[in-house]
């Protein structure tokens, strides 16, 4: 193809750069450019403008996309093959182990539900609404350093809806707060503009807790928690479903360090996840439960502020839901 | 052209290699490795290098879209990669003339803070839009990109480097 002399010497002088006719000078475009990343990064930030630009680059992006997860797919699945059998066997004994432990506590939740049915019956409140939940693979952790969140491999395509809460089998990993058409980002609840409804099985306080990613560590916060609260290291916190998103009486988080504080009325409390927030493989995408219907007039004391829960609690129950967990329960899962 | 004693002339460049070598870079982006903080960005140092040896056909408009995408990829702000790759492309353009005068370990060297500089919009960016700090390994993903680029200039010159009018002894 190169072989003619001809054509060599196309090839070395082909379209030799223009003298005038360059078109804009290079600082013209830049600020051109760069005005236009402006302006969609504060389109995006601030008045979510930009969503539809996203779902076209998303869409073309996703072959791209599948087509890098396979090699890493492929060395996972080497490494699985070349597994001994002694770790094979550790593992099995281990999910043995659980499932005799929650096969007791199954037995009790059966018990638990029927009780709980013929009581609600009772107290003429609303039905628990099973909620529909659908499998979903991760297919990456985004890479963005300054947030903390995940691509599952679920869309709109698929029914996934913005806000549907995310859990993997040992409790609440966040909340899905992008839908592309074919896959959708979930932002884990220790993100910093994370926030999760809480309540404290044995005590029955409510709060929120926020995402307290650090560089280094995964961890939940408790904010403005009255140094008099009811907290202690080792507490499990669930879904309050207070707010209308998460379905009450997922678990959450466990109670880890409290630091009392002199210097104000407050404590810092720090928890710790339940959920294994690296590395995951497989989740649960839960439909987003109905918003709460404006309290029953029997059922007012769910309204109730957290001092005087405990009491809300015993007397009535709650609108939300809240009513549904043993006061103590016996052993954690 | 006057150029670097000792630097052999290249043969043009085939349009789709650039392009194939600047898709390459964006799959190994896009490879799910987890969280790496210091991953050094692929795609970064092969616009760079395409803007440094081939300004007129890649540019900042290029580097611009393949910003988006990584954003959408990444799910941080939209805009945010096309802006540091646009500040990027826009410097190196600048510095293409002269920095071809250099060896490539000096070349490096040059590109440096050029790295730096982009890492550190980024930061500053989403500081300013309320995120933490994310540790300090960020910083070590531009030292990375430069010693990515004396590779760069191995691989990406190499079908430019090979004779014009190949024979039996000079089969390449």
């Amino acid at each position: 193809m190169r072989k003619a002399p001809t054509m060599l010497f196309e090839t070395l002088y082909n379209t030799p750069p223009p003298l005038f006719r360059q078109g804009q000078s290079a600082l013209s475009r830049f600020i051109v450019l760069s005005a236009l990343a402006l302006f969609l990064m504060v389109a995006d930030a601030r008045f979510h403008m930009v969503e539809q630009v996203r779902n076209v680059v998303a869409t073309a992006l996703y072959p791209a996309q599948w087509l890098a997860l396979r090699p890493v797919l492929m060395v996972e699945e080497v490494s699985r093959y070349f597994t001994s059998l002694k770790t094979a066997r550790k593992t099995e004994a281990a999910a043995r182990r659980r499932l005799t432990e929650q096969s007791q506590r199954a037995g009790q939740v059966e018990q638990l539900l029927l009780e709980n049915n013929r009581l609600r019956a009772l107290l003429d409140l609303r039905k628990r609404i099973p909620v529909e939940a659908q499998a979903a693979q991760v297919l990456y952790d985004a890479t963005d350093p300054f947030s903390r969140r995940v691509v599952i491999g679920k869309g709109r395509m698929h029914g996934v809806r913005s806000g549907s809460p995310v859990m993997d089998e040992t409790g609440v990993l966040g909340q899905v707060t992008r839908v592309y058409p074919l896959v959708s980002e979930v932002t884990l609840l220790i993100d910093r503009q994370q926030v999760t409804p809480v309540i404290n099985t044995r005590s029955g306080v409510r709060t929120v807790a926020y995402g307290a990613a650090s560089a280094y560590i995964d961890t939940l916060e408790l904010r403005y928690m009255s140094a008099a609260e009811d907290m202690r290291e080792g507490d499990l916190l669930v879904t309050s479903g207070i707010g209308g998103t998460y379905p009450p009486g997922l678990p959450v988080a466990r109670v880890g360090e409290i630091q009392p504080r002199s210097d104000s009325n407050f404590m810092r409390v720090r928890c710790q996840p339940l959920a294994q927030l690296r590395g995951i493989t497989m989740v649960m995408v839960l439909d987003p439960a109905a918003p709460p219907e404006p309290a029953l007039p029997d059922a007012d004391d769910a309204t109730a502020n957290p001092d005087e829960s405990d009491d809300a609690d015993q007397a009535a129950g709650s609108g939300a839901g809240e009513g549904q967990y043993p006061r103590k329960p016996e052993a954690g899962p | 052209m006057s150029m670097r004693r000792g630097q052999p002339l290249l043969l043009p460049p085939r349009l789709w290699f650039i392009w194939a070598s600047l898709l390459v870079a964006l799959m190994i982006d896009l490879l799910p490795l987890g969280r790496l903080l210091w991953m050094p960005d692929f795609l970064a140092v092969t616009l760079v290098f395409w803007a440094v040896h081939q300004p007129r056909r890649i540019g900042m408009v290029v580097a611009f879209c393949f910003g988006l995408v990584l954003d959408v990829h990444e799910a941080s702000l939209l805009g945010q990669h096309a802006l540091a790759y646009t500040v990027l492309i826009y410097f190196a353009i600048m510095l293409h003339r002269r920095i071809q005068w250099f060896a490539v370990a000096d070349q490096a060297l040059q590109l440096l803070p050029l790295f730096f500089l982009t890492r550190i919009i980024t930061i500053v960016l989403r500081l300013l839009g309320g995120a933490t700090f994310p540790g300090w390994e960020v910083l070590l993903a531009p030292v990375l990109e430069m010693l990515l680029w004396p590779l760069a200039s191995a691989l990406l010159l190499a079908p430019q480097r090979r004779s014009p009018n190949p024979d039996a002894d000079r089969p390449l």
